[in-house]
C-alpha cells in the first residue's frame, strides 16, 4: 500500500467520522410513541366504517356490491326489507379484519359512499376473535343511530 | 436490424414468422416453432445477442404452449417463440446449454406442469419441496408420476476431501427476504452455491386464475413490497394495452412521479441494508430516515405506506391530494442536499471500496446469457432500461438518463444506484413542473378484455418487471406469468461466486438487491 | 410525583444530547470528586485506626477491591453508553425507559442475564468449555493491578509493569481458542480460529509500538512511564505509535472495523455461540473491561495518564480513558467491516513495517 493511498484512506474515513458526530451532536428524529404520535393522513387506511347521513340513517342498501368485489371475501352483509321502505335495511355488516388487505375495492365500488376508511389503528388485542368486526354495532357504539 | 437479420437466418422450413401489432401486444415478431427445432432457434437467436426473459408455460387443454421470450439490448423489439406441446408426450429438449439462465424457468415449468427437459443438468423442484401429487397450475388434475417423485427435495451429493457444506440457512440478518444458499466450501473459498427458492411461494399466478382482474389488483403491490408501484403499473399497463384504452396525461404524470418517488425510496433501503449486510449500521438509519419523507408523501396521496392500492385499470384510485406536489417538491430540495452524507461515509470509505471493488463481476455475456437486468446489467456497462427502451407512463415526455458502470463489480453497482438515484430526483423535478389538469382516470372500464395475450414491462427498481396475461374473454385472466427481475439477477450469482470468499458472496449478494418475494411470487 | 419528575426531565432534556452530555459529565465529575474524597477520608482512617495491622496488606486489598468496583462500574456504565452513543449517532435516542435516560438499563440487563436458563449442549469439552469465560478475565484484572489511577492510586507497581500486561495479555488468545475449541460447533470453531489470527497478528505492532515510549520512559514500570511525561506527553513527539497502537487496539478488542470473528451478518456468529446466560455475560463483560484496560494503557503511554491542571488526577485520568473510550464508539458506528484477509495483510505487510521503522528511527534519534 503506497503511503498516498493510505493518507487518501485515512482522511475518507474521517469524514465519515465527521458524519457520525454531526449526528451524534444533532438532534435525534425520534417520535417517543406513546407519548407523542404523530399525525395520520386524512386518507388514512384504517379498517373500513359505516357512513351515515346526518339524520343517522345509514347510507347502505345492502347490494352486496362491496361483498362480491373483496378479493379475500371478508365481508358479509345482511339486511331486511321492512314494511314501507323501497330499500333493504342494514342489519349486520360482518367484516373479517383478519382477511381484509386494505385495498380499498369496497369503498371505491359503493354506489351510495356508505363505507369510508377509518382513521383507528390502535387495535392491539390477544384473541383472533376480537377482529371479527360487527360494523353495525360500532356504528352504534360511536353514536351513530 | 438485428430482428430482420434473424428473420432471414431463421426463415423456411416449419418455422413461421409473423409480425404483430406491438400496441396491443407488447411483443414485435411471433415465431412458431416445433418442439425439436427449438435448440436451433435458441442458437439463431443467442447469435444475435439477445437475452433471455422468459420462458413460461400455457395450458390450453388440448395442448400445452412454451413460451420463450427474448429481447435485445440495442434493438429492443421482444421476439416471442411459441412451441407447442401436446399433453400426451410432455417431453421439450432444454435451451440450458445455449442459455444458462433457461435451467431455473425450466425447472419452474417443469414443476408446475409437468414438462420433461431432455438433458436438463438438475431438473428438481424450484419452489415446491414439499412435494406434490398433481401438477398445480393444469387446468385440470393431472397426477405425478413415479419417476417425477424421485426428485423432491434433492440435495446435493456427498462432499469430497478439503470441502464441506454450508448452509446460509433461510434466517438471515441480512433483511433480503427467506432466502436459502448451500455453500460448497474448500476452506474460505466458495466452489459452488446453490440457491433454495420457494419459502415464500403463494402461488401467485394461481390465485389470479380465481379471482377477477379487479380483485387481484392489490395481490401485485405485495409481490414487491419495497417497489410496489412498479408491478402494479405493469398489470395495469397491461390490461390497458390489452383493452386499448387511452389513458388521460394527468394520471400517467401521476403515476410517473409515484413511480419516480418509489425508485428513490427503493434504493435507500438497499442502501441501509447492503451497508447492514457490510457491519456498517448508521447509513440504514440515515437511509431510513429520508425514505420516512418519502413514505409520508405517499401516505398523504394514498393512504398506505408499503402496499400502495393506488392504481385503477384506467387511471388512479384518487386524484391528487392538497400539498402533495409541494411536498414533493421540498422532498427534492432537501435530498439533494442529503447526497453529501452518503458520499461522505460511504461513497469513499477506503475499507467500503476495499470490501466491493472486484468482488462479483458480473461480466456482459454472463448476465446476457442469464437475462439479468436493471442496475446488476447497466453496472456491467450496458445501458439498457426499460424506460427508454419501451416507454410506458409519461416516460416518452420525460426521458430519464441511463446510468451505466464500468466494470461490473459490486462497487459500480453501488454507484449506479446512488446515481439513478439523483437522476431520478431530476425527473421528479421536470415532471412536477408539468402535470397538466384534466380528468385523473377513465370513465368506463370494460369489466371483461378483449380475448388475447399481452406482456408489458416495466422497469422497476430491481430490474425489468414483464407481465403476461392470457384473457380468454372472461373477467378472469386465463394465464398470467410474472417475470421477475431477481430471478434471473440470482441465477447470475451461481457463476460469478465461484472461487470468491464467503465475505464477499455476501458483499455480492447484498448489491443484487434481492427481495425474495418477487423472486418466489 | 414521579411522571411529573419524569415529564420535567423530558421536558429539559428531551432528545438533546448536548445539554445530556453536560448534565452526565456534571454528575459523573461530582461522583469522582465523591469518590476520591472517601479514598482521602478513608485512607485517614486507615492509617490512624490499622497501623498496628500493616499499613500495606490493608492497602493491598483496599486497592484490590477498588479495582473490582471499577471493573464491575465501567461494565454497568459501558453497557448504558455504548447503546446511547450508537442511538445518537444513528439520529435515534437509545434506552430511555428504564430509569431517567435509561441510566438502570445495565442493571436491567444484567438482570435478564442472570435469570437466563443456561444451557450446556451435551458433547462439548468440559474442562475447556467452562474455564474459557473465567480464564478470559485474568489478563484484564492483571493489567488492572499496575495501572496508575492516580499519582499514589495504584495497587502495586511493579517494576516490569508492561512486559507483564502484555504477557498475560496473550492469556487471551488462549481463553478464545479455548472457547472456540471447546464448544464443538463448526462456527465457533471458525470464529474462534479467526480471533486468534486477528489477536496474534496485532499484538505485535502493539509491542512494536509501546517500545519507543519505553525507550523514552528509560523504564519498564508504568509510574515511571507516567513521570517521564513531565514537559510534554509521548502523544506528541511519538504520533506515530499512538496510531499504530490504537488501531491495534481495536483489533485486539475485536471491535469493528475488526470485528469479524463477531459479524452478525455472516454466518458465523462468533466463539461465544454456545454460551448462555452467565457465562455470555461475562465473555460481554471481559469485552467491555479490555475496552477500558487498552484505552487505559494508552493514556498512560502516551496521554499522560493521571496528569492535569486544576483536577485531581483521577479525574484526568477518566476523562482522557473514557475520551479514548468515545472514539473507539465512534469507529464502532462509523465504519463497515474489513474482511479478514485484508485485516491481516493490513497488520503483517503495513502495520508491522511502519512500528519498526518508527522504533528505528526512535532509536536513531535518541542515541543523537
Amino acid at each position: 500500500m503506497s503511503p498516498q493511498e493510505v493518507v487518501r484512506g485515512a482522511l475518507s474515513l474521517l469524514k465519515g467520522m465527521k458524519v457520525t458526530i454531526r449526528a451524534f451532536l444533532g438532534p435525534s428524529v425520534t417520535c417517543q410513541y406513546p407519548r407523542e404520535t404523530l399525525e395520520l393522513s386524512p386518507r388514512f387506511r384504517g379498517h373500513i366504517k359505516l357512513v351515515a347521513d346526518e339524520e343517522g340513517k345509514l347510507y347502505c342498501r345492502v347490494c352486496g356490491l362491496c361483498a362480491r368485489s373483496c378479493p379475500t371475501g371478508c365481508i358479509v352483509v345482511e339486511g331486511v326489507k321492512k314494511e314501507g321502505e323501497k330499500r333493504k335495511t342494514l342489519t349486520r355488516f360482518l367484516l373479517d379484519f383478519t382477511r381484509c388487505s386494505h385495498c380499498g375495492l369496497c369503498v371505491e365500488v359503493c354506489p351510495t359512499g356508505a363505507v369510508a376508511f377509518s382513521q383507528d389503528y390502535n387495535l392491539a388485542s390477544f384473541s383472533k376473535e376480537d377482529f371479527y368486526f360487527d360494523l353495525v354495532e360500532e356504528f352504534r357504539r360511536r353514536g351513530g343511530g | 436490424m438485428v430482428a430482420e437479420d434473424l428473420i432471414k437466418a431463421l426463415e423456411g422450413g416449419d418455422l413461421s414468422i409473423e409480425e404483430v401489432p406491438y400496441q396491443q401486444r407488447g411483443y414485435w415478431f411471433d415465431i412458431k416453432a416445433p418442439k425439436d427445432r427449438i435448440v436451433e432457434v435458441a442458437e439463431a437467436i443467442d447469435e444475435k445477442g439477445y437475452y433471455i426473459e422468459d420462458i413460461l408455460c400455457v395450458d390450453y387443454v388440448d395442448r400445452l404452449e412454451v413460451l420463450y421470450h427474448f429481447n435485445h439490448w440495442e434493438d429492443p423489439r421482444r421476439l416471442s417463440v411459441r412451441v407447442e406441446v401436446a399433453p400426451s408426450e410432455p417431453e421439450l429438449p432444454s435451451i440450458w446449454r445455449v442459455y444458462p439462465g433457461a435451467a431455473w424457468h425450466e425447472r419452474e415449468v417443469h414443476e408446475f406442469f409437468g414438462l420433461r427437459f431432455k438433458d436438463h443438468p438438475n431438473l428438481a423442484y424450484l419452489f415446491l419441496h414439499e412435494g406434490i401429487d398433481f401438477y398445480p397450475m393444469r387446468k385440470e388434475r393431472v397426477e405425478v408420476p413415479e419417476e417425477d417423485r424421485q426428485l423432491l427435495n434433492y440435495l446435493p451429493a456427498a462432499a469430497e476431501e478439503d470441502t464441506f457444506w454450508i448452509n446460509m440457512g433461510p434466517q438471515h440478518p441480512s433483511t433480503h427476504g427467506v432466502l436459502r444458499l448451500i455453500l460448497k466450501m474448500r476452506g474460505e473459498y466458495i466452489e459452488q452455491a446453490e440457491p433454495v427458492l420457494g419459502y415464500m411461494h403463494r402461488m401467485q399466478e394461481k390465485m389470479a386464475e380465481v379471482r377477477t382482474y379487479q380483485q387481484y389488483y392489490p395481490n401485485t403491490a405485495r409481490l414487491d413490497y419495497v417497489g410496489p408501484l412498479a408491478f402494479s403499473l405493469c398489470f395495469v399497463g397491461a390490461m390497458e394495452r390489452l383493452c386499448e384504452l387511452e389513458v388521460p396525461e394527468r394520471a400517467q404524470y401521476i403515476r410517473t412521479i409515484t413511480l419516480e418517488l418509489n425508485r428513490i425510496s427503493s434504493h435507500l433501503l438497499w442502501l441501509g441494508t447492503f451497508l447492514l449486510d457490510l457491519g456498517a449500521t448508521t447509513p440504514y438509519f440515515f437511509a431510513f430516515d429520508d425514505r420516512e419523507q418519502i413514505l409520508d408523501l405517499l401516505e398523504g396521496l394514498t393512504g398506505s405506506r408499503l402496499t400502495f392500492s393506488y392504481y385503477r385499470i384506467g387511471g388512479l384510485y384518487e386524484d391528487l391530494n392538497d400539498g402533495f406536489l409541494e411536498g414533493v417538491k421540498r422532498f427534492v430540495e432537501r435530498m439533494w442536499k442529503r447526497f453529501e452524507i452518503y458520499d461522505d461515509l460511504v461513497t469513499g470509505n477506503i475499507i467500503f471500496v476495499k470490501r466491493t471493488k472486484d468482488v462479483g463481476v458480473i461480466p456482459k455475456e454472463v448476465a446476457r446469457r442469464y437475462g439479468a437486468t436493471g442496475p446488476t446489467l447497466r453496472g456491467s456497462g450496458v445501458p439498457f432500461d426499460i424506460r427508454q427502451a419501451e416507454p410506458y407512463a409519461a416516460y416518452g415526455d420525460l426521458q430519464p438518463e441511463v446510468v451505466v458502470g464500468e466494470r461490473g463489480d459490486s462497487y459500480d453497482r453501488y454507484l449506479v444506484r446512488l446515481e439513478e438515484m439523483k437522476r431520478s430526483l431530476r425527473v421528479l423535478e421536470e415532471a412536477l413542473e408539468k402535470v397538466p389538469e384534466g380528468p385523473y382516470k377513465l370513465e368506463k372500464v370494460p369489466k371483461k378484455p378483449v380475448p388475447g395475450d399481452v406482456y408489458f414491462a416495466t422497469e422497476s427498481p430491481r430490474g425489468e418487471v414483464g407481465i403476461y396475461i392470457v384473457s380468454d374473454g372472461s373477467d378472469k385472466p386465463y394465464r398470467l406469468k410474472w417475470r421477475s427481475p431477481c430471478f434471473s439477477n440470482l441465477a447470475t450469482f451461481t457463476e460469478v461466486v465461484k472461487g470468491q470468499l464467503i465475505a464477499d458472496a455476501v458483499a455480492t449478494l447484498g448489491s443484487l438487491d434481492l427481495v425474495i418475494p418477487e423472486m418466489d411470487r | 410525583m414521579r411522571r411529573w419528575l419524569r415529564e420535567q426531565f423530558d421536558r429539559y432534556f428531551g432528545s438533546d444530547p448536548v445539554r445530556l452530555l453536560f448534565a452526565l459529565g456534571g454528575l459523573f465529575f461530582a461522583t469522582l470528586v465523591v469518590l476520591a474524597l472517601l479514598y482521602w477520608v478513608v485512607g485517614k482512617v486507615v492509617t490512624a485506626g490499622l497501623e498496628a495491622w500493616g499499613w500495606d496488606l490493608v492497602r493491598l486489598l483496599l486497592g484490590l477491591l477498588g479495582v473490582m468496583v471499577v471493573v464491575f462500574g465501567n461494565a454497568l456504565f459501558l453497557v448504558w453508553a455504548e447503546r446511547k452513543v450508537a442511538g445518537h449517532m444513528q439520529i435515534r435516542i437509545g434506552p430511555k425507559e428504564v430509569g431517567p435516560y435509561g441510566l438502570l438499563q445495565s442493571i436491567a440487563d444484567s438482570v435478564k442475564l442472570l435469570a437466563k436458563e443456561i444451557i450446556t449442549p451435551r458433547f462439548v469439552d468440559r474442562p475447556l468449555y467452562l474455564l474459557a469465560p473465567l480464564l478470559i478475565f485474568v489478563p484484564c484484572l492483571v493489567a488492572m493491578v499496575v495501572i496508575p489511577f492516580d499519582a499514589r492510586l495504584q495497587v502495586r507497581d511493579i517494576n516490569v509493569g508492561i512486559v507483564m500486561i502484555l504477557a498475560f495479555s496473550s492469556l487471551t488468545v488462549l481463553a478464545i481458542f479455548m472457547a472456540g475449541w471447546g464448544s464443538v460447533n463448526k462456527y465457533s470453531l471458525i470464529g474462534g480460529v479467526r480471533s486468534i489470527s486477528q489477536s496474534i497478528a496485532y499484538e505485535i505492532p502493539m509491542l512494536l509500538s509501546i517500545l519507543p515510549v519505553v525507550m523514552m520512559a528509560r523504564s519498564l514500570s508504568l509510574k515511571e512511564v507516567v513521570k517521564a511525561q513531565s514537559p510534554y506527553w509521548f502523544v506528541l513527539v511519538q504520533p506515530v505509535a499512538f496510531l499504530i497502537y490504537f488501531v491495534c487496539a481495536v483489533a485486539e478488542t475485536n471491535r469493528t472495523p475488526f470485528d469479524l470473528p463477531e459479524a452478525e451478518s455472516e454466518l458465523v456468529a462468533g466463539y461465544h455461540t454456545e454460551y448462555s446466560g452467565m457465562r455470555f455475560s461475562l465473555f460481554f463483560l471481559a469485552e467491555y473491561t479490555n475496552i477500558f484496560i487498552v484505552c487505559a494503557l494508552a493514556t498512560t503511554f502516551f496521554l499522560g495518564g493521571y496528569k492535569g491542571p486544576v483536577l485531581p488526577g483521577v479525574v484526568w485520568f477518566f476523562l482522557k480513558t473514557y475520551a479514548l473510550i468515545f472514539v473507539i464508539m465512534w469507529f464502532r458506528w462509523t465504519f463497515p467491516r474489513v474482511r479478514f484477509d485484508q485485516l491481516l495483510n493490513f497488520s503483517w505487510k503495513f502495520l508491522i513495517p511502519l512500528a519498526m521503522a518508527n522504533l528505528l528511527v526512535t532509536g536513531g534519534l535518541l542515541k543523537l
